[in-house]
């Protein structure tokens, strides 16, 4: 009878797993007992599981009970005594569950295990100087990483399950007394909401994030790095951390955190301030660029230099296509280009870069399809664009709009369309953060780390343009 | 309540009291009072003055009420529902005359043949989005407009300054007829009015009214910037350019390596064009849904996009109907609405006992 307990709790969860091939279950008998093993084998480590669990028990002598497990035989491990509803999620957690017909209790061991990647440089953001770590795809990893760079008994990781069948971990992460109590609620108020099948990445509870997820401009900051994300803790935002994702989110978002690099605080504030206003006239060149030459072009010609003028005249002479398909084709190309070579392999990286560069830019200048004033604007725009390279494909989209409106309205649709923009970013404002501050509304305090930065020891109070609660951070 | 800050006040009065005094106004005041126009400027501006001053007294005493609550505090509702009628005509009117400034504007310098309906596409999308976005979201867009818009005018003033200008001769007309030519353009002016309207919207702190006045006064002093250097660049033939600001650049010396600079002036002048279209848009649309509260902002920006196309067609496609109309009809109209009737409130609300609320700013 006793030994049908064991058997019994081993067949119900080998059906409820489906006889699924990585679920595994030990039995160890002798003649004084009988103790069960459940574990899935994809989550654990085969010889951890041999020498610190089933050899133990196996060279234990007396007749084992719940205190001899705890104390004497697995004394070494991470032991929890669950419940039999918790057997189903521990087993998930990849951790060992064992139980006996000789005592009640059940016992879980954690010897998780799985190949996890060690923290790299994340390829989307280099940095010259300073840390050079990046968030992994393990999130216990990726807590470490943090709790290194904040020695606080004040940093908080709060965990939350999301996805009916993934069970995905998602950590709000914030410094109490730091960060603003009603925004974590908030966020953690938004999470808990979320009712999905699964959470692959980050990118998936993004959305449920947002107060306008329809909209083109992103409202949730998002980093691989882990310097990023502590400075932003100690500011007053929330993170949030997604299991199996290296990209960790954080709120409240505004436009300038993308105009700001890691490297600005890692070099002189002179040159950080310098490289902050090119990376913004790097943005309007690669917005307006194409749209503003085509509006030159086609309604405002006569404002143009007279030479330029008339290298513009020779050039688009017999050329087959109007000025505004011209450029949409040119752009057309780049953006095909573009994919081909994120799609490509490596090795087919170079071809790509001689059909493109040489093939269809120089012979198609030389075919007469396309014209090289139409080919530097396009190209300038496409280059320009990745001196802000997280607003990538909001810059794309508005490249379009902006082809169409300087092309058919001229300088006026480019205008119109410019304000029409900022009206619409001004509407946006979660978590009472204004998108666009501190320019608009002008929050003077937070100019001292907008386009001209400050040195550190003069940064004398945290960001108002968020909530937080940490007035000053330097005294 | 979503309140805007004086400093964002500060910048709404500075582009409204610009936008259509910078391309039509110079030059046809120049036919009735030459360069004594800048008297009756200096006439308006003190006028103007005298409003706003009665429009921080009304703050003082009701707080944040709106316009409306104090209205029909002081005379009762069926009159309080009139004069709100009033101010919706009136700003009906301005939103159109600053639509055809611009528009002759664009269509002379520019775009020649048929621009009637690019424009209209162009702008009223633009504006309505602008109205239906919300005063604090568009007086945000303003700050971050205010320093280019700046930047433009100061950058076209500063070219036409640095080339042959002289004084013109002052004191050739008389006061009657500066008084005359005050009531002819009277229209024009009225633009402190827009505070009355959302003045439930306005957070003025203690000590904030000066912030409000520095804009104020430098708009003023833009203004009659481009009125001095205008006349003492064209003299006689001021009446014949009938765009300013952008005149001021396009008979300027010429920089052969960047191409004519009126661009600048044209991006400008469009900007603060849609600016001005907007607040004053946005002041309609107030004024229409104080007047009828069971509709919404969405309702009236449509009532607005009729009214616009029908006076479209009837006026602002022929421009000197719309000047017409400005000139010799509706300055009766305006006087009233500029200042007899802010006037009459501020005389009326000394029965009233003072109040003050506070309102969330950000």
């Amino acid at each position: 009878m006793a030994k049908n307990k064991v058997k019994n709790i081993i067949n119900k969860f080998k059906k409820e797993f489906h006889n699924s091939n990585d679920f595994a279950s030990r039995i160890y008998e002798n003649d004084k007992q009988v103790i069960g093993m459940l574990f899935l084998k994809s989550m654990t480590n085969p010889d951890l599981f041999s020498q610190t669990i089933y050899m133990p028990i196996q060279n234990f002598q007396d007749k084992i009970d719940e205190k001899s497990l705890l104390e004497k035989i697995l004394k070494n491990n991470s032991i929890e005594i669950i419940e039999e509803k918790d057997i189903e999620k521990n087993i998930l957690d990849g951790k060992v569950v064992i139980f006996s017909d000789s005592f009640d209790g059940i016992v879980s061991v954690d010897i998780l295990s799985f190949p996890s990647r060690t923290p790299s440089e994340p390829p989307t953001s280099p940095v010259i100087q300073g840390p050079r770590e990046g968030f992994v795809e393990d999130f216990k990893t990726n807590l470490t990483l943090l709790r290194r760079r904040i020695h606080s008994k004040d940093l908080v990781f709060q965990t939350l399950i999301v996805g009916e069948k993934t069970n995905t971990k998602v950590i709000v992460s914030f410094i109490n007394g730091v960060a603003d109590k009603k925004v974590v609620e908030e966020v953690k108020k938004k999470i808990q909401s979320i009712k999905i099948d699964g959470v692959i990445d980050s990118y998936y509870i993004l959305s449920f994030l947002e107060k306008r997820p329809d909209s083109l401009f992103k409202q949730i900051g998002n980093t691989e790095k882990p310097d990023i994300v502590a400075s932003k803790l100690l500011e007053g935002k929330v993170a949030i951390i997604v299991d199996n994702s290296p990209i960790v989110l954080t709120v409240p978002f505004i436009l300038m955190e993308d105009l700001q690099s890691s490297n600005d605080y890692y070099t002189n504030h002179h040159y950080s301030s310098l490289v902050r206003i090119i990376r913004v006239l790097g943005l309007m060149i690669a917005i307006i660029a194409p749209g503003f030459y085509l509006a030159l072009q086609l309604f405002h010609y006569n404002v143009l230099p007279l030479n330029f003028l008339i290298t513009i005249a020779n050039t688009t002479q017999g050329l087959p296509f109007t000025p505004f398909l011209e450029i949409l084709f040119i752009f057309l190309l780049f953006q095909i280009l573009y994919e081909v070579s994120l799609r490509l392999p490596s090795y087919l990286g170079l071809a790509t870069s001689i059909v493109g560069a040489l093939i269809l830019g120089d012979t198609g200048v030389k075919a007469g399809l396309i014209s090289p004033p139409g080919v530097i604007i396009v190209a300038l725009a496409k280059i320009a664009l990745y001196t802000v390279p997280e607003e990538q494909s909001q810059i794309t989209v508005l490249q379009i709009l902006f082809i169409i409106l300087g092309g058919s309205l001229g300088i006026l649709g480019i205008v119109t369309g410019f304000v029409y923009i900022v009206n619409y970013l001004n509407t946006l404002d979660d978590f009472s953060t204004p998108y666009l501050s501190p320019y608009a509304p002008r929050i003077a305090n937070d100019l001292q780390d907008a386009l001209i930065k400050q040195p550190i020891n003069e940064m004398k109070s945290s960001p108002q343009s968020f909530p937080n609660k940490n007035k000053e951070r330097v005294k | 309540m979503k309140s805007i800050s004086a400093r964002q006040t500060g910048i709404i009065l500075f582009l409204t009291i610009l936008a259509n005094k910078i391309l039509l106004l110079p030059s046809i005041m120049y036919e009735k009072t030459k360069a004594d126009s800048l008297f009756v400027m200096f006439l308006f501006f003190a006028v103007e003055l005298f409003v706003l001053w009665i429009f921080f007294a009304l703050k003082d005493k009701f707080g944040n009420k709106s316009l409306k609550d104090v209205l029909q505090n002081l005379i009762g509702k069926s009159f309080a529902k009139f004069l709100l009628f009033v101010f919706l005509i009136f700003f009906l009117f301005k939103t159109m005359l600053t639509y055809s400034v611009i528009y002759v504007y664009l269509k002379d310098l520019v775009y020649q043949d048929e621009f009637g309906f690019l424009a209209l596409i162009c702008f009223l999308p633009v504006v309505n989005q602008g109205v239906i976005c919300g005063l604090r979201a568009m007086s945000r867009s303003f700050e971050l407009f205010f320093y280019l818009v700046l930047a433009g005018i100061i950058f076209c003033l500063s070219i036409a300054f640095f080339t042959n200008v002289s004084f013109p001769y002052f004191f050739v007309s008389n006061p009657s007829q500066i008084f005359n030519t005050w009531f002819t353009y009277i229209f024009s002016f009225g633009d402190y009015l827009v505070l009355f309207i959302f003045m439930d919207k306005i957070h003025i702190k203690k000590g904030e009214k000066k912030k409000i006045l520095s804009f104020v006064f430098l708009g003023i002093a833009i203004v009659l910037s481009i009125f001095l250097i205008f006349y003492c660049k064209y003299h006689d033939t001021a009446f014949m350019h009938n765009n300013a600001l952008a005149d001021l650049l396009v008979f300027s010396v010429q920089f052969n390596a960047v191409g004519r600079l009126d661009i600048i002036a044209m991006v400008t002048i469009m900007a603060l064009g849609l600016f001005q279209m907007e607040i004053f848009q946005f002041a309609f649309c107030e004024s229409f849904v104080m007047v009828f509260p069971k509709l919404s902002i969405k309702y009236a920006v449509a009532v607005f996009d009729v009214l616009f196309f029908i006076v479209y067609f009837v006026l602002i496609g022929k421009y000197e109907l719309m000047i017409q109309l400005t000139t010799e009809y509706l300055p009766y109209f305006a006087v009233i609405s500029n200042y007899i009737l802010p006037i009459l409130i501020f005389a009326l609300s000394f029965k009233h006992k003072k109040e003050v609320k506070d309102a969330k700013t950000i």
